[in-house]
């Protein structure tokens, strides 16, 4: 009798545990496979929205176009994450031309809440130390298309779009600069103190595309203006270049057009012409900034 | 003593020598007389001040500054500001040819912008100034015709054919400008004129890159006398390309929402083989034990 009792007690509590640890691992991988899904379903937030032939109708918040939600966090996410269809987008840096005047870091800091000392662009003085020459370099992301900063990131902050470029979301950067360490170009930088007007922006909806506000604790780099290109426009630093150093472009269309004189030339003409190079190719990192020689000049 | 006030006098004439060549470098500059009489076709109205605006905006401030605010950039020569007044006591046309040509660091728009838009910009510097009246040209007597245009490309020689019509009638003399329309500029393909039969040649490269199908976005303007017709379309000119994304069949990323289909099944055998794996000898050495007390 005794050990018939032990027997069922030791089922039971068999039982339970087997329960428990069943019931744990289904939760568990469901868990996991949430992280895998990738959900797109409508918010069950109703708005109610008048069409342009006069017609009110009730639409899901995730429905919406841009324009009405661009006040919206999780449809500047979603679209930041996409980047633009059909679209390859690339620089090119005359440095021949550029003559220090330093008008690109101005509005690209003025653009991205930036404080004097902190650079998604930088003009670095180049100097040859056989010929005792020197020349200007405008030194940006890169925008590589095998960006050692995205492959170090463990949370998924920093990420490469369809259309090229490399951006970082501050709504997921824990702030650990690996992406940092890693990048060879040294084209990021980190909010090591509040940014610029941080009082200002408080109610600001972060914009991955533009990376505004900046938040304290997070990394923050050259964009290529993606908020800019959205709407056919040319970059902050491209359109405010007064020497015509930028040309900027989609590499799909073969065409870049110059910030300051706003012509239009063939990409790989202008490239085999003027013997373009790029930063460090022996690193294999492919960037889309491409630099035309600076000028030969005497010391 | 007296050696240095020598020098001092030779650094004084120098300065005062070389801020006289600025002046003068700037002033200097005269267009030609039959391009400084040159009339605006177009009467400036509100619309043609707003592209000038844009077009002055993405091509001009960066040097000249805001007009009127007098913020141009130092440069020698200086730009000067397109509101100030010796700015403004330029003729239309002397302005036109100033902004088409260019000279030294001011840069020549000749290719990126047609006549009318340069006549936008020139619209938008006059807005600045208060007791401009625009001079018209004498149009009593004048009859503008009405161009029709069409578009084709010729895939034997490579070039878009463009024809141009008045009521019917094939135009010749027209000149004609086309453009390959770009994200953020247009592209100039070529500028040709039409012969007696209406119809002019541009050169294609075939080797610029259309869509799928090898459609590209093609601009052509046509102007003569005060005569012009735009047209833009679609033409299947350029060589078929398959665009693909930047991040396709590509995995360079560290989180599970990214990973490949295999990845992610290959994951989940391998973890719930090994929980299988794990169970099984739990339950078999249980079994043995139980068996073991049963005997």
């Amino acid at each position: 009798m005794n050990m018939a009792n032990k027997n069922d007690k030791s089922r039971r509590s068999f039982l339970q545990k087997l329960g428990i640890a069943g019931a744990s691992t289904v939760a568990g991988s469901a868990l996991l496979l949430q992280g895998c899904s990738d959900s797109n379903k409508a918010s069950g937030n109703k708005v109610k929205v008048l069409t342009a032939d006069n017609k009110l109708v009730e639409v899901d918040v995730a429905h919406l176009k841009p324009g009405d939600k661009i006040q919206d966090l999780s449809y500047l996410q979603k679209r930041g994450r996409e980047g633009i269809p059909g679209k390859k987008f690339v620089m090119v840096v005359d440095l021949a031309k550029c003559k220090n005047a330093r008008k690109c870091m101005k509005a690209c800091q003025s653009a991205h809440q930036l404080k004097p000392e902190m650079h998604h662009l930088n003009v670095l003085e180049m100097e040859d130390p056989v010929k005792k020459t020197s020349y200007w370099m405008p030194k940006t992301c890169q925008h590589c298309d095998n960006p050692p900063c995205v492959s170090v990131c463990p949370v998924d902050a920093t990420f490469k779009r369809q259309d090229g470029i490399v951006l970082i979301d501050n709504e997921r950067c824990i702030g650990c600069r690996f992406c940092v360490a890693a990048c060879p170009y040294s084209a990021r930088t980190f909010n090591w103190t509040e940014p610029k007007n941080s009082d200002k922006m408080a109610d600001v909806t972060y914009d991955m595309e533009l990376n505004v506000p900046q938040k304290k604790g997070t990394v923050t780099k050259c964009a290529f203006s993606a908020d800019q290109l959205r709407h056919g426009k040319l970059p902050y630093c491209v359109s405010a270049c007064p020497n015509g150093v930028y040309y900027f472009g989609d590499q799909n269309e073969d065409l870049v057009t110059n910030g300051t004189t706003k012509k239009t030339v063939r990409l790989s003409h202008l490239l085999e012409e003027n013997a373009a190079y790029t930063l460090m190719p022996e690193l294999g990192t492919k960037p889309s900034v491409y630099y035309l020689p600076p000028r030969e000049s005497e010391g | 003593m007296k050696n240095n006030k020598g020098y001092n006098l030779i650094i004084l004439f120098c300065l005062c020598f070389l801020a006289v060549a600025n002046v003068n470098a700037q002033s200097d500059w005269q267009a030609p007389a039959e391009e400084n009489e040159k009339l605006s076709p177009f009467l400036f109205d509100d619309d043609m001040v707003l592209e000038g605006r844009v077009a002055y905006e993405n091509s001009c401030t960066s040097c000249h500054g805001t007009p009127g605010q007098d913020d141009f950039t130092p440069m020698s020569p200086p730009p000067g500001d397109p509101g100030a007044e010796a700015f403004q006591a330029q003729s239309d046309g002397s302005i036109f040819y100033k902004i088409k040509m260019g000279r030294g660091t001011m840069p020549k728009f000749e290719d990126a912008f047609a006549d009318d838009e340069l006549w936008n910009i020139v619209a938008y510097i006059r807005s600045f100034n208060e007791d401009y009246k625009q001079e018209l040209p004498n149009m009593e007597g004048v009859v503008i015709p009405e161009y029709a245009m069409r578009l084709s490309f010729d895939e034997n020689v490579d070039k878009l054919v463009v024809k141009i019509f008045a009521e019917e009638v094939p135009q010749p003399e027209v000149s004609v400008s086309a453009y390959v329309m770009g994200t953020f500029g247009k592209h100039l393909l070529g500028k040709a004129q039409t012969n007696e039969l209406g119809i002019a040649y541009v050169d294609v490269d075939p080797t610029l890159p259309g869509d799928e199908e090898g459609k590209i976005n093609v601009m052509v303007k046509a102007t003569k006398g005060f005569a012009r017709a735009k047209l833009q379309q679609d033409l299947a000119m350029a060589k078929p390309t398959e665009r693909h994304s930047a991040i396709e069949g590509r995995h360079i990323w560290s989180t599970d929402r990214m990973a490949p289909i295999w990845l992610k099944i290959t994951f989940f055998v391998s973890v719930f083989g090994v929980w299988f794996a794990l169970l099984f000898i739990v339950f078999g050495l249980r079994n043995i034990k139980k068996a073991r007390e049963e005997a």
